[in-house]
């Protein structure tokens, strides 16, 4: 490339520095830090060297070279979620991050796919969402929910990350403790593509746009998992009669017991137990129980009503593996 | 007016002194006997049948962690021979060397004001007291050209990588 004499090059030896000792190292193996020198900024270089002559002393500065740092583009996205989000009749949501790993400013368009192979269920994308208050925790109304066609992140200053919800109902079918996945991906709007590729003036500051390591398109994988819950209802009765020999006799008085069975890994809300006073029968006042502790029969402070036109008894919110118990008591008239 | 004419007149006289004989000092604005020209290159390693070598290109397009190699050379334009030339290059705060850049030649960590070699150099600590200095402390990079003879060039490098 260039021709010296030798002992000017010798010269150069001496002083220590290399030539031609051109360092092996890959050219992204430097790229230590999640985002480098901001895309745009400029990189100037001068030497000056100081000298002596037979006539004394002398300064020289050698010409500016200057080189401006194009944008990179990488993004890295992240599951946030430890524990696979629960799903039921309301969805799963489902917390992704989404970081700029580039050198400059960059939006990144958001695709959530719920058809992993090997899962047991295909859930369904119910709505993707921007933690707009930034706490982690989906908040229905405050949070942005993007809209499809237009699923894409806010510009992102490099480093910087937003949190994603995805909301995930599970389809038909889908049967408790079953779990999926979904992924969600984000993509470099500026564009993607085997690292190095460019896209020339698309970078800040009117240089390229370079993909990055991470080909400007990451992906993560967030699970679920359905809780159901089921109920069985179960209703027995005891008699006792005036000559204690439980017979169905006029004055014998009926205990019905419902016993209520919730299984599965979810729970239920707003249950209610109701039963009819049968023909022939007069409700015992009073004799209204859940789980052996007494109600009182009128519309007051307590969970249960009963009278001639029946009982009803809320039982509120019964996670799976509980049982709670009715009884009230009819004389047979 | 007249005065800076005089000091620029004068200083022509005196360089033009200087080129003919040794005994007068050359004054600040003195045309340089030596020239440097800067000049900066992207090292992009390719690999050809599984062996990767770097090759020098344009700096076109230049990211994060891209390696450039920097070279200045000099010329001794003049007829008497310069001695004990020194070239400083503070390093752009954009670029860090490479530490396998330069062996043995002489850093400084706070801005051009103590030299050394890295492995001697030591920095402030974030939480309290020194550390051992780093290639990414490094502020500037020089060398020192005992003699260039009439004529002579040559160049001097480093190698730094885009922070």
């Amino acid at each position: 490339m260039n021709t010296y004499n030798t002992p000017l090059r010798r010269a150069a030896s001496i002083a220590g520095c290399s030539i031609f000792a051109l360092s092996l190292t890959a050219p992204f193996a430097g790229t230590a830090h999640a985002t480098g020198v901001l895309a745009g900024t400029l990189i100037e270089n001068t030497a000056t060297a100081t000298y002596q002559t037979g006539a004394g002393t002398g300064t020289v500065t050698s010409n500016k070279v200057t080189v401006k740092v194009d944008e990179l583009l990488d993004v890295a996205v992240a599951t946030l979620s430890t524990a696979p989000a629960t799903a039921n009749s309301e969805p799963a949501v489902l917390v992704y991050s989404v970081t700029n790993s580039g050198n400059g400013p960059e939006a990144f368009n958001l695709a959530a796919d719920p058809k992993i192979s090997g899962n047991a269920f295909d859930g369904t994308i119910k709505s993707v969402v921007l933690d707009s208050n930034n706490n982690g925790i989906y908040d229905p109304g405050v949070d942005t929910v993007l809209t499809s066609g237009a699923l894409a992140t806010p510009v992102l200053g490099p480093d910087k990350s937003v949190k994603v919800f995805v909301l995930v109902n599970l389809p038909a079918g889908a049967t408790d403790t079953q779990t999926s996945q979904v992924r969600l991906t984000a993509t470099a709007q500026t564009g993607t593509g085997t690292p190095g590729t460019s896209f020339a003036g698309r970078g800040e500051g009117g240089g390229d746009a370079v993909v990055g390591l991470t080909t400007a398109s990451a992906n993560s994988l967030a699970a679920l998992i359905a809780s159901l819950a089921n109920i069985t209802l179960t209703k027995s009765a005891t008699i006792a009669d005036p000559f204690g020999t439980a017979k169905p006799v006029p004055g014998a008085v009926v205990t019905y017991s419902l016993a209520a069975k919730v299984t599965g890994s979810g729970s239920l809300d707003g249950l209610h137990v109701t039963d009819t006073i049968p023909e022939g029968t007069t409700y015992v006042p009073g004799s209204l129980k859940l789980d052996a502790a007494a109600l009182t029969d009128g519309a007051d402070g307590d969970a249960g009503t009963g009278g001639t036109g029946g009982i009803d008894v809320a039982l509120g919110k019964i996670t799976g593996g509980t049982t709670r118990t009715v009884a009230f008591s009819v004389k047979i008239n | 007016m007249k005065l800076s004419f005089l000091v620029k007149s004068l200083a022509g006289a005196a360089a033009m002194v200087a080129m003919a004989g040794p005994a007068l000092a050359a004054a600040q604005s003195a045309p340089s006997p030596v020239s440097l020209k800067g000049d900066v290159m992207l090292e992009k390693t390719v690999s050809e049948n599984g062996v990767s070598k770097v090759q020098l290109v344009e700096p076109k397009v230049v990211i994060p962690g891209d390696h450039l190699l920097f070279t200045t050379r000099y010329r001794n334009e003049g007829t008497q021979a310069v001695t004990n030339f020194v070239v400083t290059n503070p390093l752009p705060s954009a670029v860090t060397l490479s530490s396998d850049a330069a062996p043995g030649t002489e850093v400084s960590v706070d801005g051009g004001k103590t030299w050394g070699q890295l492995g001697s150099l030591k920095v402030e600590a974030a939480e309290g007291g020194e550390r051992a200095a780093t290639a990414a402390d490094i502020t500037h990079v020089r060398w020192t050209i005992p003699s260039i003879a009439p004529g002579a060039s040559g160049e001097v490098q480093y190698h730094g990588i885009v922070r």
